[in-house]
């Protein structure tokens, strides 16, 4: 199968020049590559204009509510485990509005890939300040310019006990079908935070902003080491791309959870079940 | 027609809400009829927990509020019942420093705490030997009372609480309690709480995954499940929130799972936005609601049905859903079946109401019929090899406004599932003719759905000359208090939309004078019925203290009424 093929006939309705179209591609290519049957394929995305990525890939599509891409993901995944789960959503949609499912799916390492657009903006509501959006940026919710301290999902998840952590660029879109595909690969929750420019509300964060300031990492790098991971996690002036922190010592929630070792859950017919047992015990 | 009312009372932490139940099986092993209502602040220590059992040689079905024998480990107790003349009180008033020549009730002044030290016994265990005093009291054999405790206990501990009942066996020297009554064979009785019934009924109906937070009064169904997820293949999740817990049994669903997800009030506030999702998306979801009152957390531990309204209405626009309101344990049981076939019957979220008191009351039943249930998933699209890319028009109309649902991993079966309103692939529309389609068919659905709901019921003599009108758990009360008033019957609501409002119309406009009787502030059924029919209901009987309805109560305005 070429990427091509994983076109829906729905044309993109992103803004020309936008990150999201090098992380569409580097997608479509991962599944392409690696010989996935798009019919067992799902792809799960939040609100915002990344989570309208599952509308232009040919494959079973879930576009959930704003911020609640994880729980949903974690539920099709832990009913079909035999499915590939794909999770997309923003930086406002997971780091924000999703914070609290994202640290949890983390701890619970369902197999799950999350690629986060991260545009450092809130792009589909025309551009407030995100999560991310670096202090002292202004936007239309912070016109003196953002105080809070901006959210570090590398951390975050390095703290929460993830099992893969990447960081892609849309820059780099070649990378970052590699990254995806390794992501899907993990048994466990891979995250994917990118570097997305967005054109049109986060002018400060744009290619030329990102050109600069990203590196890849090289063959020698040790991505078993936590401490390197948190080193590069904690740059402030550069952006470390490929795998930061990986971990196949973990096993997956699904290989821990009785009922899914041997089966996927919708593989048992559903049939009504003989309770004399469970009354027996209240006669 | 006998009845004796047995409350045990103690502080939080003394065993009080498994003495109960225990107490009641020993009843029933007897071949007595018992109904079991427990009252409790939300506290782990301390406080002020009572079981309250109504035993009787007929069925009962609610509780009252006269006490006949108190067994008490609390001073509280002197304070908070009502001690009649002719109460009987059960208690170590040595260890309670409580004088008893001032009280004017009979007094049974055991030393439970000097037993238990002289014995060597843990202190915990004066719940056992209050019990089996009542026991012998009451003429029960300790065999009886032993085989329970043999069923409810682990081997570890058997021993010290058979020891203990045997205290109590000695301490108690004479029949205070004449139940001289006829005993029936009650042995296939079960006796359970509403909870562990929706539980059990969720089981029954091949449920598979359940996801949730824990509330109070719902959470014991989930620790229900958790305990049988393993024997039935059940992925039991306690999620982060209840935000996550529905939109993970929304996933689970879509997937291909039999859901469902469970909450009080509290929790169903989060997860109307998930509520929102599973009508839009058309995904099957069950959802068991025990309400308790107040906004916000309110008093986590006590009754009101003041959550119709909210389960009715929640959610921006308007979509098809069902509500059951189920009273007794068996519409209980039958409402959780159906929730499950109509759910992905019409790919709609359905609600089943319980409140505190249906949910962690103890109620007996000559148990559930089976035989005869049957699974309904509804439309299913199997899948096509031959063309494994196609796109598949998951929301075009199959049968009735319901259309075909393709799990992901079926080839042919490719579709689009958003939470935006959406063509038939599933692609985002905002097409003013697709949104009107859309909004039709999905509507549709409910011509077939509003005859698959259990319709309004009347109980009792058709011609009484008053009839109350009455949802949910408070059918209990009413049909107590028609074993001592035969002037006047009920109609009960076992589920509220969609139903057939115009033979309701016709059943209520026939009745003599009608009484709404709530758990509530406002009379929502009341208002529900108004709208629906025409007919206003003026008299009210609304109780909103946290209590359920107590059967002289009923009677009370019966006779205010009559
Ligand atoms: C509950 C809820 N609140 C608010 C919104 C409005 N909303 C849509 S997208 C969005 C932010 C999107 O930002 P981000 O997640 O960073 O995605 P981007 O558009 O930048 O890709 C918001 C606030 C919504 N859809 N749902
Ligand atoms: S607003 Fe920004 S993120 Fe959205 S499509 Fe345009 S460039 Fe992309």
């Amino acid at each position: 199968m070429k990427p091509m093929e994983l076109n829906t006939n729905k044309k993109p309705v992103w803004c020309p020049g936008c990150g999201n179209y090098a992380i569409w591609n580097a997608l479509k290519g991962a599944i392409a590559e690696l010989g996935l049957n798009p019919w067992e394929v799902v792809t799960v995305s939040g609100i915002g204009c990344s989570g309208k990525m599952v509308n232009y890939i040919k494959c079973y599509g879930f576009h959930s509510l704003h911020g609640r891409v994880i729980p949903v993901a974690t539920g099709v995944k832990l009913a079909n485990k035999n499915l590939t789960v794909i999770a997309n959503g923003g930086d406002g949609d997971g780091y924000g509005m999703g914070l609290g499912h994202f640290i949890h799916a983390m701890r619970r390492n369902v197999d799950i890939t999350y690629i986060v657009h991260n545009n450092r903006t809130y792009g589909l509501t025309t551009g407030q300040a995100s999560p991310t959006t670096l202090k002292g940026v202004v936007t239309k919710s912070t016109p003196e310019g953002v105080i809070d301290e901006p959210v570090n999902p590398i951390v975050y998840a390095l703290s929460a006990g993830a099992t893969f952590i990447a960081r892609g660029y849309s820059g780099e879109s070649e990378l970052l079908k590699e990254l995806i595909k390794e992501g899907i690969n993990h048994k466990g929750f891979a995250l994917i935070d990118v570097l997305q420019p967005c054109v049109s509300f986060a002018k400060e964060f744009s290619y030329d902003f990102y050109d600069n300031r990203v590196y890849k990492l090289d063959d020698n790098y040790d991505f078993t080491s936590k401490e390197n991971a948190y080193k590069i996690a904690y740059e402030e002036d550069r952006f470390a791309l490929g795998i930061i922190y990986k971990d196949i010592s973990k096993p997956s929630y699904e290989e821990q959870h009785s009922v899914l070792k041997d089966k996927a859950l919708v593989e048992r017919e559903v049939r009504v079940r003989d309770i004399s047992n469970i009354l027996s015990a209240y006669k | 027609m006998s009845m004796l009312k047995i409350k045990i009372a103690a502080p939080a932490g003394f065993g009080i809400m498994s003495m109960g139940p225990l107490l009641a099986k020993v009843l029933k092993r007897y071949g007595f009829y018992v109904m079991g209502y427990p009252e409790y602040p939300s506290l782990i220590r301390g406080g002020y927990n009572s079981y309250l059992l109504m035993i009787s040689d007929e069925p009962v079905y609610s509780p009252y509020e006269k006490t006949d024998i108190l067994l008490t480990y609390s001073k509280l107790s002197f304070d908070k019942e009502d001690l009649k003349s002719d109460t009987i009180v059960i208690a170590d008033f040595e260890k309670l420093r409580v004088d008893k020549s001032n009280l004017n009730c009979k007094v049974y002044d055991i030393p439970f705490a000097k037993t238990v030290k002289e014995e060597g016994l843990p202190d915990i265990v004066q719940n056992i030997i209050g019990i089996a005093y009542l026991c012998k009291g009451m003429g029960i054999d300790i065999s009886v009372l032993k085989e329970v405790l043999k069923g409810a206990l682990s081997d570890k501990v058997l021993e010290v609480n058979y020891k203990a009942a045997e205290c109590g066996y000695r301490l108690c020297t004479e029949h205070f309690v004449n139940v001289e009554w006829e005993k029936r064979d009650l042995n296939e009785h079960i006796i359970m709480t509403g909870n562990e019934v929706a539980a059990t009924s969720a089981i029954t109906a091949g449920v598979n995954f359940y996801s949730t937070y824990p509330m109070t009064p719902a959470s014991t169904v989930l620790h229900f499940l958790a305990k049988y997820a393993k024997d039935y293949n059940i992925i039991v999740k306690h999620t982060e929130d209840e935000i996550a817990g529905i939109t993970m049994a929304i996933g689970a669903a879509y997937a291909g799972a039999r859901a469902m997800t469970g909450t009080s009030g509290g929790g169903f506030s989060l997860m109307v936005e998930g509520l929102g999702l599973a009508a839009i998306t058309e995904t099957p979801l069950v959802l068991f609601i025990s309400q308790r009152p107040g906004p916000a957390t309110g008093m986590p531990t006590w009754q009101e049905q003041a959550d119709l309204r909210f389960v009715l209405h929640a959610s921006q626009d308007e979509f098809v859903r069902a509500v059951f309101t189920p009273g007794d344990l068996k519409e209980l049981f039958y409402a959780v079946f159906d929730a499950f076939n109509i759910a992905e019957k019409y790919q709609i979220p359905v609600f089943v109401l319980s409140d505190k008191y249906l949910s962690e009351s103890i109620f007996m039943e000559d148990g559930f019929k089976t035989e005869g249930l049957k699974i309904d998933r509804g439309y299913i699209f199997e899948g096509d090899k031959s063309d494994p890319m196609n796109l598949f028009p998951r929301y075009k109309e199959y049968k009735d406004g319901i259309p075909k649902r393709a799990f992901p991993g079926t080839p042919g079966g490719i579709h689009k599932t958003p939470s935006n309103e959406h063509d038939e692939y599933g692609f985002v529309s905002d097409d003013a003719f697709i949104r009107k389609e859309q909004q039709e068919r999905r509507f549709r659905k409910l011509e077939n759905l509003v005859k698959e709901m259990p319709t309004p019921l009347l109980y009792g003599d058709e011609t009484a000359d008053i009839t109350f009108v009455s949802w949910g758990s408070t059918k209990t009360v009413l049909f107590e208090a028609m074993k001592y008033e035969k002037n006047f019957n009920f109609i009960h609501f076992p589920s509220i939309y969609p139903i057939d409002w115009k033979s309701t119309k016709g059943l209520l406009e026939t009745r003599k004078k009608l009484i709404l009787i709530e758990n509530n502030f406002t009379g929502q059924l009341g208002g529900i019925i108004a709208e629906n029919t025409g007919v206003f209901i003026e008299d009210k009987f609304l109780k909103y203290d946290g209590r359920p309805f107590f059967v002289e109560e009923v009677l009370n305005i019966l006779k205010r009424v009559s």
